[in-house]
């Protein structure tokens, strides 16, 4: 069955820098309540891809659709306000900010655009305690661990109040555990209704958690399908996992 | 320890104190004329209010939202020149000064509707090329005569503390804007902007706008400013009002205090109302390279102005114990 108007719509995106094509002809649809999950490379033109679905960059070329409705090259603050956040692969805080605040400018400023202060607080507390970290409420941005920061770009991006929430990278550089806890926190996300597009490395995270997998490489889609679809793809095989696999050793 | 944690203490101090003290210090400012202080105190202290006022106002847009620019003075000197001249056709002066609001207001639009859609250093250039074309402009304008200046007539009989009043009014309807917008949407989103722009894109925030709002209220604050000393003083010239050394004054006071804070550009504000007299008067040739280097100083070993370093301070008091 064809979803009329899925949450999201890439239609031969493309991004050039200087003569690099670091995303070239890209095609996909996203349907309401997935997991969406985006493997490749280094380099392979992943966040360039989030970047440009969330606002950040402008395709050289494509259209981008949500719900029907185009927003190629619309700036990421208009985006927000139809849904769509993002967490950043390199972690951004407000660095002279409070955790909490960082949280609260997401709620002034996201979908609901509350106002007044109280009112945002306890918003931002709430996402504070769906990511986990409430208890670093008061503490500066700047002294937290990069797991915790990596917490607090979701936190950030999930008090927008997303219909679509982007996430590069959530589990570089955290602990088995952690990286487990955070794959259970996507999976409440997603089950809370907001869809889910998730950049990971780490094979095994993104095939246990992902109902849906593209990969990239050097900036074209290799492939497409379910996890063991992915899996068992021989080109994949070849281009992502066998060079990673060749690159361990 | 870095600058960012220095900030960040520096809040918690100026957090802590915030409740009571503005009470107080109002009270006590307003009470001040009780004691029947000499009449050149009470021009000193009225006088420095006005540059605390022009200080804060600098602070919500260099401090807060990071914009920093070299040309208040267009908006002082707008503001002081709308009073005068509409004083001078029998405007009483509390519209006049909120004319000057308006007036000062429009005027950094000019400014900001080109420069903040740029980033980078364009807005501090265009701060500066536009403050000196004014300036150049109200020399050589003959219907406020020009660079031999403008006389304001007001037909009431002066009263000192009437002046000393309206300063102090001002300097609490800044503060008072001031510590309202630190901590709600508005200044969040300013600082917001000032840390990471585009971070604070990504969460819903559209800079221009911000950017322009907060600018034309800090415009209008200090063209007010500039009305009520054009008032109290009865004449302006384009040298002194609209000078360079004006904008000068207005950035080094917040940044004495503490850039970024609600506190800092008032404790920046008062030194300097303070000794600005006594140093241009001791040093009337090179008191603007003492600024300067100051500045640098500044910048250079303690960004957090006095504020931070009084954060650090107390930080470094309390890790003893
Ligand atoms: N702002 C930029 N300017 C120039 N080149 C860029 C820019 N951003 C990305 N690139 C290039 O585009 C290509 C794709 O980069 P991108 O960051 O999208 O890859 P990625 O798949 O996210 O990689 P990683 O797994 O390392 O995060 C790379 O060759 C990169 O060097
Ligand atoms: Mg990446």
């Amino acid at each position: 069955m064809e979803d009329a108007d899925p949450i999201l719509e890439v239609d031969k995106v493309t991004r050039y820098f200087g003569g690099l094509a670091a995303v070239k002809d890209v095609s996909f649809k996203v349907r309401q309540g997935q997991i969406f999950g985006f493997m490749g490379p280094n380099g392979a033109g992943k966040t360039t891809l989030f970047s440009m679905i969330a606002g950040a960059l402008k395709p050289s070329s494509g259209k981008i659709r949500s719900r029907g409705r185009d927003i190629t090259g619309a700036p990421a603050f208009k985006l927000i306000k139809l849904g769509i956040a993002r967490t950043h692969q390199i972690v951004r805080p407000f660095r002279e900010m409070t955790v909490l605040e960082n949280v609260q400018v997401a709620v002034h400023f996201g979908k609901q655009a509350v106002t007044g202060r109280a009112a945002a607080r306890e918003r931002a507390i709430e996402a504070l305690g769906y990511a986990g970290i409430d208890q670093l409420a008061n503490y500066p941005a700047a002294i937290l661990s990069v797991g915790h920061q990596k917490r607090l770009e979701i936190a950030r991006a999930l008090a927008t109040d997303p219909d679509l929430l982007l996430s590069d990278e959530i589990c570089g550089g955290l602990t088995h555990a952690e990286t487990s806890e955070m794959l259970a926190l996507l999976r409440r996300i997603r089950d809370s209704g907001t869809t889910v597009m998730y950049v990971e490395h780490d094979v095994k995270a993104i095939t246990s958690v992902c109902d849906r997998i593209m990969v990239l490489n050097y900036g074209r889609k290799l492939a497409e399908g379910t996890p063991d679809e992915i899996q068992n793809d021989p080109a994949v095989i070849e281009a992502y996992l066998g060079t990673r696999a060749r690159g361990r050793s | 320890m870095n600058a960012s944690s220095v900030v960040i203490a520096a809040q918690r101090v100026a957090r802590w104190r915030s409740a009571p003290l503005p009470w107080l210090l109002l009270a006590a400012l307003a009470a001040l004329p009780l004691l029947s202080p000499s009449p050149n105190f009470v021009r000193l202290l009225f006088t420095t209010f006005l540059w605390v006022t022009t200080s804060m106002a600098w602070n919500l847009v260099g401090g807060f939202a990071g914009q920093v620019s070299f040309g208040f003075a267009v908006f002082y000197g707008m503001g002081a020149y709308t009073t005068a001249l509409l004083m001078n056709t029998g405007v009483d002066p509390v519209p006049a000064f909120a004319a000057s609001a308006l007036s000062a207001a429009l005027v950094s639009l000019v400014v900001g509707v080109p420069a903040f859609r740029l980033r980078g250093p364009y807005f501090a250039i265009a701060t500066i090329g536009i403050s000196e074309a004014v300036r150049v402009v109200m020399t050589n304008l003959s219907f406020t005569g020009g660079a031999s200046g403008y006389r304001i007539v007001e037909h009431r009989p002066f009263h000192q503390l009437e002046h000393y009043y309206s300063a102090l009014l001002l300097a609490a309807l800044a503060f008072v804007i001031s510590a309202l917008i630190a901590h709600a949407k508005f200044g969040l989103g300013l600082q917001a902007i000032r840390q990471d722009e585009d971070a604070a894109a990504d969460l819903g925030v559209n800079p221009y706008p911000y950017k322009l709002a907060v600018h034309a209220l800090a415009a209008a604050l200090t063209g007010v400013a500039g009305g009520v000393f054009a008032r109290y003083a009865a004449f302006i010239h384009p040298a002194g009002v609209f000078g360079f050394h004006t904008s000068v004054h207005i950035l080094l006071m917040p940044v004495i205090g503490g850039i970024g804070t609600v506190w800092g550009p008032v404790l920046g504000g008062f030194v300097f109302g303070i000794v600005e007299e006594e140093i241009v008067a001791s040093f009337p040739q090179v008191h603007l390279l003492i600024y300067g280097s100051l500045l640098i100083l500044i910048i250079l070993f303690e960004p957090g102005g006095i504020l931070g370093g009084l954060g650090k301070l107390f930080r470094r008091f309390r890790g003893r114990r």
